[in-house]
This record gives structure tokens, sequence and C-alpha cells, in this order.
């Protein structure tokens, strides 16, 4: 995969003004990745893509697509293409006049575009839809007319601003298989920006995490939702439960602590800090709903934690039970259905179980807003 | 480069943003900014014929502005009573102008905004067409109207009302109505363009509480409709100040408007700086009196226009 | 009861309104077709053609249409262009800015128009000066000053329609065509323009229209080249004739006529839209025909029973020979003008005897009382022409009462009404 062309970051800054939008980013994406940014709205994702294309000069810092410093080139004459988060099909143009702008600007005949249309409109299963407008087209298949179009550009890296926000959830999900199936067909590196942590996983190579204009992680999928580097991480991807603390001991990759709430809890010590967090610090750590599971009446010990039952919901795959949590959050616990039954346990105290891998402990840091 | 000018050249190419800016600056400086000071400029020198500009009599003065209020040098009275009697009368009746258009279009303005269905539209293309047709034909037709054999006339004698003719010109009715009827539209479009956007849920809401008809025009709709109510009554009030067509045509002989004294000090006095003169004390007077105004019933500058 | 007493009142209202703002065109539009020399509605007298054909003959106002069709076109592409400009400098300039500049754009509009014409004409007269340039050259031209300055003032409307469209615009269309390789050029002609067309075209339209109805700005600017509005106040200020008419008629009959036109247009587009949303693409092919042009389109049945009506008009004034009735009328007239003047004559008789036998008792003392005074007060407003034609005038004037004694001229006078009475 290495044949795409890659994308660096250096110590890039981006101010508007006073206000920092982008805080010294540093980020290596391979060539023929399929690389995401993640991160909640307002974090300076959408701003690190528009340096990327060339709409924005960086404050300080460089970008390199290719190795070759961008500084100085417009964005109509960098090999990026760009997908909007609104699509920004022409809306007085059809279809095939759309995808083939690139084409149009060249100065191709209406033969040759016409030809390119009807293979790309092959290649995002709208055959002979070329003379519509868009307009006339279903979320969806705009959503494959923008692909199609930016490809016809023929691009090094493709960048996408959260281009499924739009879509309902089926069509989203859908969307997503086919995104990826496009990027691996065609080979070339996708700059994806996202606030949804299912599209980041489901289709990333690797994920940058963003949070106010700084990048908390990079890494795969599978390492960031198992192992995250900050509490930012840790609560942003996925559910998770929290608890606060002061370290009391530390062992090796694992450390005790003294919870606010629970008592002393062990946990594992994310990769990232291991070595870092030390005895006293203040310290969090993350239990997933999925991680808990319901111990036998009076166990205890400190990988068990007992907490009185607020509520309970049934889901259909997962049966969630709500409990007492810290801060007046609550700790919820995911069940797998089974079919086994499952008894009320509303009011009453039960004690949950978790395996240490399963819990993660962070610096104490800022959560990621619910 | 400032950063404004830098992002612009970005944001439009160095061949767009240049022909953007020229034709902006252009506009502004060329065509609004310095004619306006080059007119006041000159209003404060004296008439001088083309050789002797620029030479050692071309200096400042304030004859010009004298003359409006003393009259000539040497002349028989203390006030040039002539000018400053049609000066204020042009802006009395330019007022009453106002007032009347107001009056006769805050209801149309309203009925048009609040109502639905096809016949708006016609409505609207029936208010449009007269706008389109020649200020003078318009001027015209009124003439036509107000004349002593004209057809208020014979209606009026017809109908036994009076049995003289009436001089709609000589009493200035026919100005009136000429300068009222000119710029309708540019008190309704203002109006109606605000009171579309008012919830008619907030009408209807005054009017379960109980409101009589008035007082929900008094307390709900004129409000909102401010900025328009205010936006139509500059432009009507500055247009028909500065009207020209309408008074030559529709008024009597022996009242002027102001804007005719500029043009006989331009076209049969050929004195340009006196004629400046006299356009920069109308332009400025209009515009206090409609910053005055603006202050008086709270209405900001950039609702004008809207 | 009181709710229909309030819908009754608003019709009545609406029906005043529009008789004010349509009735004068209408009486002006109908003086066109009958032959009395001065245009009036009553008495008629006879259905003819004859204004139109005077109308075209008139020298001075072709060459006004032509004078005013070429200052036109300058300043449809000057304000259109500036204003274009304008509202895109509106939509990115610097925050800062943007009040101080968006009142600049629009005061022009708030400007008298006297003043607007004045400090154009003393502005480039003095760079004309600056420049040592002769009384003649291009910046003195009355074309170019008045191009300039009508474009001073009608960018800013140009302004206001154009930027109301590109506040719909989506940058983000701009952006997408230079990420695909556009240059800013490109990206302009091939997306921001088409996008901004109907607008443009509205602007321009704006434009051309007040460009050409335009008159105190103009009548400083002129020059050489008068327009038709300044020939056309030269025309009404001293003295009126239904050939003016005529041209109104002309002009309101295309504005009616392009107005029916455009809204048919358009209640045919939303007519289409609304059945385009609904149809598959193979029903849209066959489905819409062309009576459904007329389904519910109001605007196009009007649009064709005022085709038929102007047709018919003036195919039967073309048609219709009036020389006898004018004939007729003139016998008529010259009988009334003869019965009159033995009136005048006896009247006069008696007026002197009157004088005479006053005079006698007062002994002169009321020397200094005006003669009649119909000529004067009389020409102050219709001049050249009513002097000419003043036997037809006075004798048309049969409704006045005999108290008036220079039957037209003491409408004008108070004097003389009073010195009769």
């Amino acid at each position: 995969m290495s044949a795409g062309v890659g994308v660096d970051l250096e110590n890039l800054w981006i101010r508007f003004g006073d206000f920092v939008a982008v805080r010294d980013a540093n980020v290596n994406i391979n060539g023929g990745d399929f690389f995401s940014f993640l991160g909640p709205s307002g974090c300076g994702k959408t701003t690190i893509l528009r340096a990327v294309s060339g709409f924005l000069d960086p404050s300080e810092g460089r970008v390199l697509i290719g190795g070759k410093d961008m500084r100085g080139i417009g964005p109509n004459k960098r090999p990026t293409a760009l997908i909007f988060q609104n699509l920004a099909l022409f809306p007085l143009m059809k279809v095939w006049e759309n995808i083939t702008f690139s084409m149009e600007i060249k100065g191709a005949s209406a033969a040759q575009r016409r030809k390119r249309a009807d293979e790309l409109l092959d290649m995002i299963a709208l055959p002979g839809q070329g003379d519509k407008l868009p307009s006339e087209l279903s979320g969806g298949q705009r959503q494959r007319v923008a692909i199609a179009r930016a490809l016809c550009a023929e691009p090094d890296v493709l960048l996408l601003d959260e281009p499924l926000s739009a879509l309902d959830l089926k069509l989203r999900q859908h969307m997503r298989t086919e995104l990826r199936e496009i990027q691996q067909r065609v080979g070339i590196t996708f700059i994806y920006i996202t606030h949804d942590q299912g599209e980041a996983l489901t289709m990333s190579d690797n994920i940058a995490v963003m949070r106010a204009g700084v990048i908390d992680q990079i890494a795969d999928g599978k390492t960031i939702y198992n192992d995250p580097n900050t509490a930012f991480a840790a609560s942003f991807v996925g559910e998770n439960n929290v608890f606060r603390g002061k370290i009391k001991q530390v062992m090796g990759s694992e450390a005790l602590i003294a919870t606010n709430r629970s008592g002393d809890l062990v946990a594992r010590i994310s990769t990232a800090n291991q070595g870092k967090l030390k005895e006293g610090d203040d310290a969090m750590m993350f239990i997933r709903p999925e991680a808990f599971a319901i111990a036998a009446d009076g166990a205890s010990g400190d990988h068990f934690v007992t907490a009185r039952v607020n509520h309970e919901e049934f889901e259909g795959n997962v049966f969630n039970i709500f409990t007492e949590g810290d801060g007046g959050k609550e700790i919820k616990v995911s069940l797998p259905n089974l079919g086994q039954s499952f008894e009320d346990h509303t009011g009453q105290n039960i004690t949950l179980e978790y395996e240490t891998r399963n819990a993660v402990l962070v610096p104490a840091g800022e959560l990621a807003a619910e | 480069m400032p950063g404004f000018l830098k992002d612009f050249f970005n944001r439009n190419g160095i061949g767009m943003g240049t022909a953007i800016l020229g034709l902006v600056l252009f506009w502004t400086i060329g065509l609004i900014i310095l004619p306006q000071l080059s007119m006041l400029d000159f209003s404060f020198r004296p008439n001088l014929p083309p050789p002797e500009i620029g030479g050692p009599k071309d200096v400042y003065t304030l004859e010009n502005y004298k003359y409006l209020i003393y009259g000539p040098e040497g002349g028989s009275q203390s006030y040039n009573a002539v000018d400053l009697r049609v000066f204020f009368r042009t802006l009395l009746a330019a007022v009453c102008v106002t007032i009347f258009n107001l009056i006769l279009c805050y209801p149309i303005a309203y009925y048009l905004g609040q109502s639905k269905g096809s016949h708006i539209r016609i409505f609207a293309i029936m208010l449009i067409i007269p706008y389109w047709i020649n200020e003078i034909l318009r001027a015209f037709a009124l003439r036509i109207i107000f004349g002593e054999t004209g057809v208020l006339n014979t209606l009026f004698m017809g109908l036994g009302i009076w049995d003289t003719p009436f001089d709609f010109i000589r009493n200035d009715i026919a100005l009136y109505a000429g300068l009222g009827y000119a710029y309708i539209l540019l008190m309704i479009f203002p109006m109606y363009n605000v009171i579309e956007s008012l919830d008619g849920n907030q009408i209807e809401a005054a009017r379960d509480l109980g409101a009589p008809w008035w007082r929900i025009h008094w307390r709900v709709v004129i409000p909102y409709a401010k900025p328009g109510i205010s936006s139509g009554c500059t432009m009507v009030f500055m247009l028909s100040a500065g009207a020209l067509a309408a008074p030559q045509i529709l008024g009597g002989p022996s009242s002027l408007w102001f804007t005719q004294l500029i043009y006989q000090q331009f076209n049969d006095n050929n004195d340009w700086p006196q004629g400046a003169a006299y356009a920069i004390v109308l332009l400025v007077t209009c515009i206090l009196f409609v910053l005055a105004m603006m202050r008086l019933f709270k209405v900001n500058m950039g609702d004008i226009g809207k | 009861m009181n709710n229909s007493f309030l819908r009754i009142s608003i019709w009545v209202y609406l029906a005043i309104f529009f008789l004010y703002l349509l009735g004068p065109l209408v009486i002006m539009s109908v003086t066109a077709f009958n032959s009395s020399a001065f245009p009036r509605m009553t008495p008629w007298e006879c259905l003819t053609f004859q204004w139109f054909g005077e109308l075209f003959q008139d020298q001075r106002i072709l060459n006004g249409i032509k004078n005013s069709l070429i200052i036109g076109a300058g300043t449809v592409v000057l304000s259109v262009a500036m204003g274009l400009a304008g509202a895109l400098m509106l939509t990115q300039i610097w925050p800062k800015l943007r009040a101080t500049y968006y009142t600049i754009i629009i005061a022009p509009i708030l400007i008298p128009g006297v003043v607007l014409g004045i400090s154009t004409l003393v502005f480039w007269d003095r760079i004309n000066r600056m420049l040592g340039l002769g009384a003649d050259s291009f910046l003195s031209n009355g074309i170019f000053l008045t191009v300039i300055g009508q474009s001073t003032f009608i960018a800013s409307y140009c302004m206001l329609v154009l930027v109301a469209r590109l506040q719909r615009y989506d940058i983000a269309l701009t952006e997408a065509a230079l990420d695909l390789g556009a240059t800013h050029a490109q990206a302009f002609c091939k997306i921001l323009l088409p996008f901004m067309r109907p607008a443009i075209a509205s602007a321009a339209v704006l434009a051309f229209l007040a460009s050409f109805e335009n008159y105190n700005t103009t009548t400083f600017t002129f020059g050489e080249y008068p327009t038709l509005t300044i020939e056309l106040a030269q025309k009404v200020r001293y003295g009126i004739t239904p050939a003016i008419s005529a041209l109104a008629f002309i002009i309101v009959a295309l504005t009616v006529f392009f107005a029916l036109m455009n809204e048919a247009k358009l209640k045919r587009q939303e007519l289409v839209a609304a059945a385009r949303k609904k149809a598959t693409v193979e029903e849209l092919a066959g489905k819409i025909k062309l009576p459904s042009f007329f389904a519910g389109n109001m605007a196009a049945v009007l649009l064709v029973v005022f085709a038929v009506a102007t047709i018919t008009v003036v195919g039967t004034a073309t048609a219709y020979n009036p020389g006898q009735c004018i004939a007729n009328v003139k016998e008529q007239k010259r009988l009334e003008a003869e019965q009159r003047i033995q009136e005048l004559r006896k009247q006069r008789e008696e007026q002197r005897k009157k004088r005479e036998a006053e005079e006698a008792e007062q002994g002169g003392a009321q020397q200094s009382a005006p003669k009649p005074s119909n000529n004067s007060g009389f020409g102050n407003v219709f001049a050249p022409n009513a002097l000419g034609s003043d036997a037809e005038e006075e004798s048309s004037d049969t409704e006045t009462p005999p108290s008036n004694n220079g039957g037209f001229g003491g409408a004008f006078d108070p004097n003389t009404l009073q010195n009769d009475q």
C-alpha cells in the first residue's frame, strides 16, 4: 500500500487572530492509508483539512504532500481533491458535467468527458443517471456523485469532510462499507474528518483523536479503543465508565488506585503512560460497559465494584443496567443477550466484576462532553 | 500587505481580486466620494470665467452660502427671502408628502404582507408597472387629469360640485399628488418586506387576548415594521426634496422647488459655484434632517435599504 | 358585523388606491386616441391614430430614443459590473469596515439625483481641466458624463439586487471548483456567474429602466446628447400634445406586456417544477403540454386578453378613417366658436359700457385695473403651442361658463377672475 502519496504535518499551528485552532500538530500519514481525524465539532479537524487542501495558510509549520512543501501552492495546484461536508455539487450542472468538471477545466472534449463520466457512474453504481440534475438525486446518490467528481480529478490524496453526516443511519452504515471499498480499489490516500467514532473505527487504518486544537493520540482503531492515551480519548471513543481517584501503588504495568467511591481498585496503566504515572497522582480509570459481569453476592476485592441499581433497560442485543457512579455519573453495564433470563435489580445493590486488563488507567484530565 | 488584502487576494485570485477591487474603488472613490468632495470645494469658490480658474482670484470664499441667506450684495432686503422661503417650503412639503405616502401605503403594505393567494402577485405587478413608466410621463398623466379642463374638473363640474374650474396646479395640489404618486412604490416595498416576515401568529395571539385592531397595529405591527417604515420614509423624503421633474411639470408658475433654484443657477445663470453651494445645502440639510428623525424614532442606519 | 365592515372598507381602500395608481396611466393612454389637439378624455371627439404618426415623425423624439438606448446600454454594463463587484466585496470585507463600506455604497440611493448630476459634472470638468483637455474631450462628452452619473446610484440598486442572491450562494461551490483545478477566473465564469444569472438579468433590466427614465441626474450631464426623457421634459414643460400620450401608450403597453409575460413565465416554471417533482423521468418527456400553459396561470390569461385588446384598439384606430368625424367636429367647433365670439362681443360691450359708467363716476381713480391678461397667464404654462392653437383651445372649452372672459387663460390667473366678477 506504500504506493500512494503520503501527507505530513510538521509542527503545524493555525491561528485566527487570538484563537488557536490547531496547536503544534505533527502527523505522518502513509501513502495509501485511510486516515481519520476524529474529534468533537470545533476541535480544529476541518481547519487541518483546509490547510492540507490549500484554502488556508498555516501560521507556522509545514504541510508536505509526497514530501513536497505545499506553502504558496493554491488549492487548484495541489494533488488533492476535497469532498465537502455539504458535497457542494454544482446545482446548475447535470450529473455528468459535475463529475467531469476537472476535465472541462483542462479543455477535454465533450465526448471524452461523457465517456469518462459513464465509467465513473458505473463505478459508483449509478449507470445511466448522468443527465439528471443533482437536485433530482437522493442523498446517497449525491454522495456518490461527489466522490466520483473528486476521483475524476485523479488526485493523489482524497480529503473527506464529514461527508456522511447528512445521511440517515442506515445509509450512513452502508456508505461506510462502500467508501472503504472504493478506497481500496483506487489505492490513494484518504483523509477523513468525522465526529462519529463508529465511522472512524470501521473505515480507518489510523485515527488521530483531536481535542480543542490538540492531537491526543494517533493509532489504529483497536489501540485507540483499548489503550487510550488520555481521559479525553478514553471517554470520546466508545462508551466508557470513569472512576476517579489517586494512585495508591504502582505495580509494574498495573496500579492500585483509591477511588472516591468504590474503594481500592486495580487497573492496567495505558501503554503511553507506563512509567509516567506515579503514586499519589490523580488518575482516572476507565471500564467499558461490556467489560463488566455480575458477580456473586458478597464477593469483594480489588476488581469488584458494589453499587445500587437506578434503573435497567432492554435494548435487544444487550441488557443495560445503570447504577450509581462517580460524581453524579451513572455506571453503565451492558450484558449480552444470550437468551438467559434477566432479573430486575432496580433499587438493589449489586456487585460487578471486571478483569484487570479491561480497566485502563490514564492521568486525570478533561472528559469528552456527553 | 495587510492581512485583509492578503486574504482577499488568496480568496479571489490575483486577476479576479484586482478586477473586483478596481471596480469597487472606482465606484466608491471615483464616483461617490471624490465628486461630492469636489462639489463641496467648488461651492466655496467664486464664479470665474474659465481662464481665471486657478488664478489669483480663485480663493476660498463663503460668498455663495452668504448669498442664500442675505441675498445679493446691496440688495433691497436684509435676507434672501425668496430663496429661503423656497428652501423651507420644499422641506416642509417633502415632509407632508412623506406623511401622506406613509398613511396611504401602510394599509396596502400590511394587506399585501399578511394575505396569501395568487391575487397578491397580480397586485404586486400592478404596483410595479407605474414605476416602470417614465417619471416625466407620470407627471404628464397627472397634468392631464388636473388640468383646468382635465378629467377631475370635468367630473366635478359635471356633478355640479363646483362651477368654475378649480386650479389644481396653482394650488400645488397637482404637485403634491404627483410627488406622492412618484414614490408610492419606494414607500410600500420596504414596509412590505418587513411586514411579510412578521409571524401572523403574533397578530392572532394579540387578537386572542382581546386587543382591538388599532391596538394590534400600534403595539405589534408598527414596532415590528419600524425598520421598513423608516427606510421608506427616508427614501420618499430624500427623493421628494430632491425631485426636479415633478415640480417643473406640475408646479404652479409662482411656486418654485429648491431644486429648481439649483437648476436655474446652473442652466440659466451659469453660476456653477452658486448652484453647487445650494446643492450642498440641500444635501446636508436632508441628511441632518433624516439623521435627526432616525434619532427621534430610534432607528439604525443599517436598517435603511433593506 | 364589524368584520364585514372592515372587509368592505379594505376593498374600497384598495379600489381607491389602485385608481390613484393606475387611473392616470389609463387616462393618459386613452387621450392618445382622441383627435382633440389638447390631450384630454372629455369631450371625446374622434378616434384617431394621427398622434402616433406625428410621434414617429418627430426627429427630436427619435434622436432622444437613440441617445437613451446608447446611454442605457453603457449604464447597464457599468452599473451591473460595479454592483456585482460591490456585492462580492460586501460579502467578504473586513468586518470592522463593513458598516462604513455599506453606508458609502448605499448612500447614492439617498443622495438627490440633482446633487449627483452636479457633482459628476463639476468633478469631471475639473479632471478635464487638470489634464489640460479641451471642452470637446471625451471626459466632457455628454454620453460619458451621463453614463457615469447614472451609474453612481444605479449601481447601488444593482448591488442590492445582486447581494440578495449572493447571500444564498454557497462559497463551497467556488472552493470545490478551485479544488478540482479551476483558476479563480474559471470558477467565477463557470460557477458563480451561472448561479447569479437570474439576478444579473433582473439587475440589468432594472438598471436599463432606471437609466431610461432618469431625469434629475441626466438634466445636468447630457450635454449635446439629450435623452428621450430630457426631450419629453422639454416638450411637457412648454406645452403638451397628444403625441406624448401616444408615446406613453406605447411604453405602458410594452411594460404591461413584458410584466405579464414575465409573470406568466415564472408561473409556468413553478408549475413545471411542481410537475417535475411529482413525475418520474419517464413521464416528464410527454406530460407537460402546451395547454397547461394556461392552467392555473392567471397572468397568462391576462396576457392574452391584454394582447388581443391592444391589437383590437390599435387595429381599429389605424383602420378607422376619422376624416369625416374630424370634419364634423371642426364644423361644430367653428359654429360654437362663432357663437362664443358673438357672446364675448356682447359681454365686452356690456362691460365696456359698465366700466365707462363707473369711470365716469369715479373720475378715473381706478386706472390701474388690469386689462384682461389672458394671454400672459396662459403662456406661463403652455407657451408656444398654446398660443398657436388658441382658437381651437378656446372653442373646445364649451363647458366653461362665460364668466371667464379669456376662455382659457383665466383659469390660471385668479386676478382676471376677480376682475371679471
